[in-house]
């Protein structure tokens, strides 16, 4: 059965408080059991410049951006039409705006139910320095069905550290929002189970991390990974841990392997061009079995690209970056409470095969606000081989069967060793010889593809003659896609991998034994995982690439238009 | 030194010896990793004769009460005690009879380390230790006098290479 | 209970065997070092030298102590990372001049200024060795031995102490390979500075600049206390002759992170229920 969904976008200049009201609504919706997202959307500007919060309420937790929005609130329309093609609006959309004024042609064409009020009148007449944003918020309340009082606690809450006055006309405007005579209604979808959790990918990503044992972060700022950082600096303050601000991305990563050495879990979170500076150091944590976990939230790229808006465009250097043969783990959050569970699966397998592990979360999921339960926790993998005290012939990079060799760190007596860069003996000494490095390439793969990855590689679902695959946070428009499809008849298999590298190919291939045709669903230009698959694997059936760039949202329509395309059924 | 004259002196001439000793190891080591076998083991020899006076000078050594003394303690007439090799002094390609020379100037610079404890040390048996170690170093010299005369003169060309030198990182 | 066996320096050696050129100025680091830690009575197991790519960054490996040896320019930043994660650690890192100064350059500021409670030890001859002898930052403008820059690099060398000084650092030393007893002195006075002690050492590279046989002539020892006073060591630093030998600027500061941070609370996740 299709689910009820309200989009409502709402729209501004920067600091006039958009983004608040966002977040307020949502955070009351919560209260109620409902679900939802909040997606931000920017300028180039750091201040003043377009803003928009962009709102999704749902009935699941399935969290694709929003492809129309039913209800727009405009502040003012110069902000909302720098939006562009951004925000499509649903014919018949709901449109708040002020009653002076001409409405672009843009707004006509969706035949808007059009509620013109003189909002900065009304704020200013609720109280002497009423603003807009507070106003807002209770007229979107109103049509939402929240009560006043929770929206009132809320807003206070957030607003804990301005002046009373200011707290006072946000409650008077509030009220009057509230208050507001409306003609007109929407459906709101179901409420969920009360009691969830509010937040973000990024604070997910973190949280993680520092619930799988991490203790050291070095971080250098970029969008949009900054606040994985910010949000880690409080946790770890909490829990005992370090943050280091590094001085470039060069020095973040060595900081980390540094750490790491120490015996300290360590991580860092960067973006596309941190991920570019990281590589050769990543290729030391793999020379040197140094546990690291790196987090890339990806933008926009190459170069600097669109630094605010979503890709999976990393993909490529995540899983071929590093010079030399290098073997390491690439992983990919489905969800938004996904993060949390393979950032720490992440850490904990980067610990457990002494290997660097990358995560490619994105803007989307990264930067995106949403509603769920609270999430799935990762169970604690064995903890990485320790040491007994030495009689100082301790092999570091001892060959094993299984590859993994125990870990002495600092301190542990008697196990003293020089880890390297260079290519080693089993020793850690240096050696170009051949046996040497035939042995240590052989050893530091083999952890790697022994290691039994459980059913965590993939989430798989449905079943069908149409496989659907994808990575990271395609998954939610690729579960919308196969919802479209099963109205038109088409029964598809869903496997969004969660596990990139080592590519687990016998139970892919065992994923899409019944599958017919096979679409390769990722948002970025070159068909990054589409060719990495075609690269690993033979496929019995074809295989068949949809690959749409950033910067719009992947979507389930979209998915389908383009299956049309390329594989008509 | 001047509390325990002996003791003092005793303690250099370990320091003196073990120093000496430690320097042409590795000097041997750093010589045979650069495949110059003959200057190699020569300076093993030397290390094992430095190694069978550190035996006679810690024989004496082990009835007294040395001083702990940390590397920059000790007081030396240079940089560093006599007996050692320095590190600019040598090439990897040097000749056997260079490397003679070097040892012949440590022998020399011993002696005379030794000789002038010999002369001025305030304490008796100091001096009379001290004149029998400066004699040895004395003797050790000689005789690497008389090894030198029987060597060929070198060519003059021996350091010339004829490749350049390697890229190892 | 028995006493420590009191280690010698050559105790602190590993049974690795250096592969620097006979003659070169890094083995006087090495016993220079070892003649630190034998005189600090320094615990092996405990100690670890990080470092990044060249001559000078194979010393690690030499020492009986835990040791990373990491990628070109980085050793700084893995030290670093290494001593704020593990305080309890004595943490050395060590490289050359084009390791510390040109591809590192930007850890080698941070570093001065972050003043993390380390020792790094820049040993500097003035030029890439293990690439075959190409000037570094510290090259004199007219050197004209390297076939990459046949004319000399015609720039002039950096001032490494004056970087430091510039940079925050708040301990420099300069040590020369001809006196490793004395250099042993400063590195022992480098690790017991409560801070980021800075040594830079003048190391002879004979294979790529033979004529650095010549500095035994103008090395010479500051005979006067280390400098507290930053305008005068910027005076020193800038106008002086870079052969002087000892410690030469010493001013306390606090260093990072301030203290070990204790652990307040497991519950993270409060702030997320709705």
């Amino acid at each position: 059965m299709k689910q009820t969904e309200l989009s409502i976008a709402i729209t501004g200049a920067g600091g006039a408080g958009v983004i608040s009201v966002g977040e307020l609504l949502l955070q009351a919706w919560a209260r109620e059991g409902g679900r939802g997202l909040l997606r931000k959307a920017f300028g180039p500007q750091i201040r003043g410049g377009e803003s928009a919060a962009l709102l999704k309420l749902t009935e699941s937790e399935r969290y694709t951006a929003a492809s129309a929005y039913q209800v727009l609130l405009a502040f003012d329309w110069n902000n909302y039409t720098r939006f562009g093609d951004e925000i499509k609006l649903a014919p018949g959309v709901i449109v708040f705006c002020e009653d002076a004024g001409d409405v672009p042609e843009s707004v006509l064409a969706a035949e808007p139910t059009l509620v013109r009020l003189p909002m900065k009148q009304l704020a200013e007449a609720a109280h002497d320095d009423g603003r807009v944003n507070m106003l807002a918020l209770g007229l979107l309340g109103q049509l939402m069905g929240l009560g006043e009082g929770s929206l009132v606690e809320l807003a206070l809450q957030k607003l804990a550290h301005k002046p009373a006055a200011y707290q006072e006309a946000a409650e008077a405007c509030i009220a009057a929002g509230c208050a507001q005579q409306l003609d007109c209604s929407v459906q709101v979808p179901a409420p969920g189970v009360p009691g969830g959790w509010y937040i973000s990918g990024n604070q997910a990503a973190g949280l993680g991390a520092l619930e799988a044992g991490i203790r050291f972060v070095a971080a250098y700022p970029i969008t949009p990974a900054s606040d994985v950082l910010e949000w880690m600096a409080g946790g770890l303050e909490q829990l005992g841990g370090n943050l280091v601000q590094a001085e470039d991305e060069l020095a973040a990563i060595n900081m980390t392997i540094g750490a790491a050495f120490g015996g300290v879990p360590s991580f860092t979170a960067t973006s596309g061009p941190g991920l570019a500076l990281m590589t050769e150091s990543i290729g030391l944590a793999v020379a040197s079995e140094t546990p690291i976990t790196v987090l890339n939230v990806m933008r926009g790229g190459p170069s600097t690209g669109i630094p605010t808006k979503s890709e999976q465009s990393d993909l490529n250097i995540a899983l071929h970056g590093l010079h030399g043969d290098a073997p390491h783990l690439v992983l990919a959050p489905l969800d938004i409470a996904d993060c949390v569970y393979t950032s720490a699966w992440a850490v904990q397998l980067a610990q457990h095969l002494q290997t660097a592990a990358i995560v490619l979360s994105d803007q989307f999921i990264g930067q995106s606000t949403a509603v769920i339960t609270e999430p799935v926790r990762c169970a604690p993998l064995a903890p990485p081989v320790s040491c007994e005290g030495g009689d100082n012939d301790y092999l570091r990079y001892r060959l094993t069967d299984s590859g993994v060799s125990t870990m002495a760190v600092p301190g542990d007596p008697g196990l003293r060793f020089t880890a390297d860069g260079l290519e080693h003996n089993e020793q850690g000494t240096p050696s170009a010889r051949d046996d040497d490095h035939q042995q240590q390439l052989a050893k530091r793969a083999r952890k790697l593809n022994a290691h039994d990855y459980g059913d965590d590689w993939a989430r798989i679902d449905g079943e069908g003659s149409l496989g659907l695959v994808c990575f990271g946070s395609a998954s939610a428009a690729v579960a919308e896609a196969a919802e479209l499809l099963a109205e038109q008849g088409v029964a598809c298999r869903t496997v969004s991998l969660r596990l990139l590298a080592p590519l687990q190919h016998g139970s892919l291939t065992a994923a899409l034994a019944d599958c017919e045709r096979v679409l390769v669903v990722e948002q970025n230009h070159g068909g990054q995982l589409y060719r990495y698959l075609r690269g690993q694997m033979d496929f019995t059936q074809p295989l068949h690439s949809y690959a749409r760039p950033g910067p719009v949202p992947l979507s389930g329509a979209a998915i389908v238009a383009a299956l049309a395309e390329v594989s008509p059924a | 030194m001047s509390t325990q004259p002996l003791a003092d002196f005793l303690a250099h001439s370990v320091e003196l010896e073990s120093e000496a000793r430690e320097r042409y190891l590795e000097l041997a080591e750093s010589m045979a990793a650069h495949h110059n076998d003959a200057v190699s083991e020569f300076f093993l020899r030397m290390a094992e004769e430095s190694r069978l006076h550190l035996e006679e000078v810690g024989g004496i050594a082990k009835d007294h009460d040395l001083p702990e003394l940390k590397a920059w303690e000790f007081q030396w007439p240079d940089e560093e005690s006599p007996e050692t090799t320095s590190y600019e002094a040598v090439h990897y390609r040097m000749s056997l009879r260079e490397a003679m020379l070097l040892a012949l100037d440590n022998e020399r610079a011993a002696e005379k380390f030794y000789a002038s404890f010999a002369r001025s040390s305030s304490d008796e048996n100091t001096r009379k230790l001290a004149a029998q170690f400066a004699a040895e170093e004395a003797s050790h010299a000689a005789q690497l006098v008389k090894k030198l005369g029987a060597l060929p003169a070198d060519s003059g060309q021996h350091l010339e290479e004829d490749d350049d030198p390697h890229m190892p990182e | 209970m028995n006493e420590p066996i009191k280690l010698k320096a050559k105790d602190y050696k590993s049974s690795v065997k250096p592969i620097w050129c006979p003659g070169c100025g890094h083995f006087s680091v090495l016993n220079a070092l070892t003649k630190a830690f034998a005189g600090l009575g320094i615990d092996k197991d405990d100690t670890v030298l990080v470092s990044g790519i060249g001559c000078s960054s194979r010393l690690p490996a030499y020492v009986d102590s835990y040791g990373f040896h990491g990628v070109h320019g980085r050793g700084l930043a893995i030290a670093q990372g290494l001593k704020v994660a593990r305080p309890d650690l004595t943490v050395i890192a060590m490289g050359g001049d084009g390791d510390g100064f040109s591809i590192g350059g930007n850890h080698f500021l941070h570093a001065c200024r972050r003043n993390v409670n380390m020792t790094y030890i820049a040993m500097d001859n003035e030029v890439y060795g293990m690439t075959k002898g190409q000037a570094s930052p510290t090259t004199p403008a007219d050197w004209d031995h390297s076939k990459l820059t046949p004319h000399g690099p015609g720039v002039r060398p950096f001032k490494p102490a004056a970087l430091a000084l510039a940079s925050g650092a708040p301990w420099i030393a300069r040590g020369y390979s001809g006196n490793p007893n004395q250099m042993a002195r400063l590195i022992a006075a480098a690790i017991e500075h409560p801070g980021f002690s800075f040594v830079h050492v003048l190391s002879q590279c004979i294979t790529f600049c033979p004529e650095q046989t010549d500095w035994k002539a103008v090395v010479h020892e500051r005979e006067e206390e280390a400098l507290v006073d930053a305008d005068e060591a910027a005076q020193l630093f800038l106008h002086e002759d870079g052969f002087q030998t000892g410690v030469l600027y010493n001013a306390q500061r606090a260093t990072w992170p301030p203290s070990v941070p204790e652990p307040q609370s497991t519950d993270i996740t409060r702030g997320f229920s709705v």
